[in-house]
């Protein structure tokens, strides 16, 4: 006996003889089983179909067609968005904190020992006890002390305390020693001129800056 | 038609072989001239260039195209010059090298090494001894001497020279001259305080003291507050010389770029034959002059005559610009009548350099003006006129040294 459509009814209600039951669960439980056969020979394809119909009348009446969205476009609208986000979070940052980056601390408090200071297109040299700081926003530098200093572009500074300004030329080493304000209170050499100082100034500095 | 093109390319053709062949040929011929001369230049690049040629008379050197550049080598100006070879310490490194120029490039000769030493002046001996007069580093105290063989570049001979250490205040000290006789040495010095990086003292006294040689024990000491800072660095600037009598003269500096004690006078000085100690009765005051200013350098000419070349303190603002404003003179002097006669050049910049070249009745002196360039100019002693010789190109910023190669 093959497993029908009435016999499968006669199941479900409980209606069906134990050894109809047994073939049914036979057939329910074994993968190889033949396919279902119908008893007069409809076809099954057109009885699909109409099942179909009969389902699709239940569904609600305005099922729109929804387009699908590629993984790209999800990729990009979280990138953008997280831009959006660290922009926004970064001018905040920016507005708030002081901005460091514009200037260049030198200060040197030890009173034997020469700082290496390497910044913001500078590399500089800071003998003991100097203060001193660059403003590459406002193009000043403030000094009291001595410093050796070579710069990673020309650059024209303006020499806090003295109404003077300062050219340094791309690559080129300039030691300044001030320790006053006042227009003529400064002494800047290129380092090819430092034999031109008295030769007693020449050994300090020498000294001081492992020249 | 075809036939008058290739005519034309053939003359074309030859005329660009010839021109090839003349301008390689002018290079060529150059080279093979004897270089009697040589010139340190530091050009306007920052670089250090070094260049040789056969004369000063005329011509035109460019630097930047033509020099030898000494960026790299750590080859500084302080210099010893003589039979073509160069001798330089490089104090950091502590090499003591002979170079020569030799195919248009720097070349070691060789080197010794010579410790914790920098070099204040320098003597040549008989044959090819160098006496190195210094002080050690890094205390600057303690005077020292060095005899350097330079045939071999060997060290003969290195020890202590027994002048006073600094004392009290003082710290360091320069010395000036050293200044050989038969048996014995005479070196000027003077005492200096530190303070700190931005300034320094010097002592109103200079001091010659006289040692024997060559067990370098010291005789005596004289003291002079005439003046004070007598001579300098001769690997630098000339400032000293001995005339043909045997007399030997120096000059005082206390400008503020060498002696820093600006308010006492700038002179020559004389210790005369057979004497230890400064001639009391002679003081050529340069300060007290129509000069009215500091003298840098000396250089003998002859007879009673001297070119020395003198700042103008009317013309700078202080240190900082000493030596890149053009505020030098030179003028002629006589030693015997005191007169002075100023020589029309362009102001010269560069608070030492070693650029005057007497050879008899001609003076080479290398002038880096601020508008007229720069030029060696010839000067004739005997008649007092003064003309434009070799130029360097405008890449130049200041002439650092000019010598002769030979002995």
């Amino acid at each position: 006996m093959s497993v029908n459509k009435e016999l499968l009814e006669r199941y479900h209600l409980d209606a069906c003889s134990v050894e109809e039951c047994r073939e049914i669960e036979e057939w329910l439980f074994n993968n190889e089983a033949n396919d279902f056969k119908l008893s007069d020979g409809t076809d099954k394809n057109r009885l699909k179909a109409e099942m179909w119909n009969d389902i699709q009348s239940v569904f609600p009446e305005n099922n729109k067609v929804v387009k699908t969205r590629s993984s790209i476009y999800y990729m990009w609208k979280g990138a953008i968005a997280a831009s959006l986000f660290f922009a926004l979070t970064g001018t905040l940052a920016y507005l708030a904190i002081p901005q460091s980056a514009a200037i260049v601390n030198l200060n040197n408090n030890s009173a034997a020992q020469v700082k290496q200071v390497n910044s913001a297109g500078y590399t500089v040299s800071v003998a003991p006890n100097t203060r001193a700081s660059i403003n590459n926003e406002m193009h000043v530098i403030d000094l009291n002390g001595s410093i050796l200093i070579s710069a990673e572009k020309d650059v024209e500074l303006l020499l806090q305390g003295t109404g003077k300004k300062v050219n340094f030329k791309k690559g080129q080493t300039y030691i300044i020693l001030k320790n006053r304000d006042g227009a003529d209170e400064m002494i800047m050499v290129n380092k090819e001129n430092l034999l031109d100082l008295p030769p007693v100034m020449q050994r300090q500095i020498n000294t001081h800056f492992d020249i | 038609m075809l036939a008058t093109s290739k005519k034309y390319l053939s003359v074309v053709y030859f005329i660009t072989i010839t021109l090839f062949i003349i301008g390689c040929g002018g290079i060529q011929k150059d080279k093979n001239k004897p270089a009697n001369y040589s010139l340190y230049v530091l050009a306007k690049d920052g670089k250090n260039y070094l260049m040789q040629d056969a004369t000063l008379d005329s011509g035109v050197l460019k630097p930047e195209a033509e020099g030898i550049s000494l960026d790299t080598l750590r080859m500084g100006r302080s210099l010893i010059i003589r039979n073509h070879s160069y001798y330089y310490l490089n104090s950091k490194t502590s090499q003591f090298t002979k170079y020569n120029v030799s195919g248009g490039t720097l070349k070691i000769l060789a080197s010794l090494s010579l410790r914790n030493f920098t070099i204040e002046n320098y003597n040549w001996l008989q044959g090819d001894t160098l006496l190195l007069t210094g002080l050690n580093l890094p205390g600057y105290n303690q005077p020292e001497f060095v005899m350097v063989s330079t045939t071999d570049m060997k060290v003969i001979k290195r020890g202590n020279l027994a002048l006073p250490a600094p004392s009290g205040k003082f710290v360091t000290m320069s010395i000036g001259f050293t200044e050989k006789r038969p048996n014995s040495l005479l070196i000027g010095y003077t005492y200096h305080a530190s303070q700190g990086i931005y300034n320094f003292g010097t002592s109103d006294t200079l001091y010659v003291s006289e040692l024997q040689y060559p067990a370098m024990k010291l005789t005596s000491t004289a003291k002079d507050n005439r003046s004070t800072y007598p001579g300098g660095q001769n690997t630098v600037q000339s400032c000293t010389f001995l005339d043909e009598k045997g007399d030997y003269y120096f000059i005082s500096c206390p400008g503020i770029a060498l002696g820093n004690r600006p308010e006492l006078p700038s002179g020559i000085f004389r210790i005369k034959k057979g004497e230890t100690a400064p001639d009391r009765n002679y003081f050529f005051n340069i300060s007290a002059s129509s000069i009215h200013n500091h003298v840098y350098g000396m250089w003998w000419l002859g007879a009673d005559k001297v070119i020395v070349r003198t700042e103008r303190r009317d013309l700078f603002k202080g240190l900082n610009d000493h030596y890149k404003t053009a505020h030098f003179e030179y003028h002629v002097l006589n030693l015997q009548t005191k007169a002075i006669q100023k020589l029309n050049l362009p102001l010269d910049k560069g608070t030492r350099k070693q650029c005057v070249i007497v050879q008899g009745n001609t003076v080479y002196i290398a002038i880096s003006s601020a508008k007229d360039g720069n030029y060696i100019w010839n000067y004739k002693v005997s008649d007092h006129t003064l003309k434009r010789g070799l130029k360097l190109t405008d890449d130049t910023d200041f002439i650092l040294r000019i010598d002769t190669l030979g002995k």
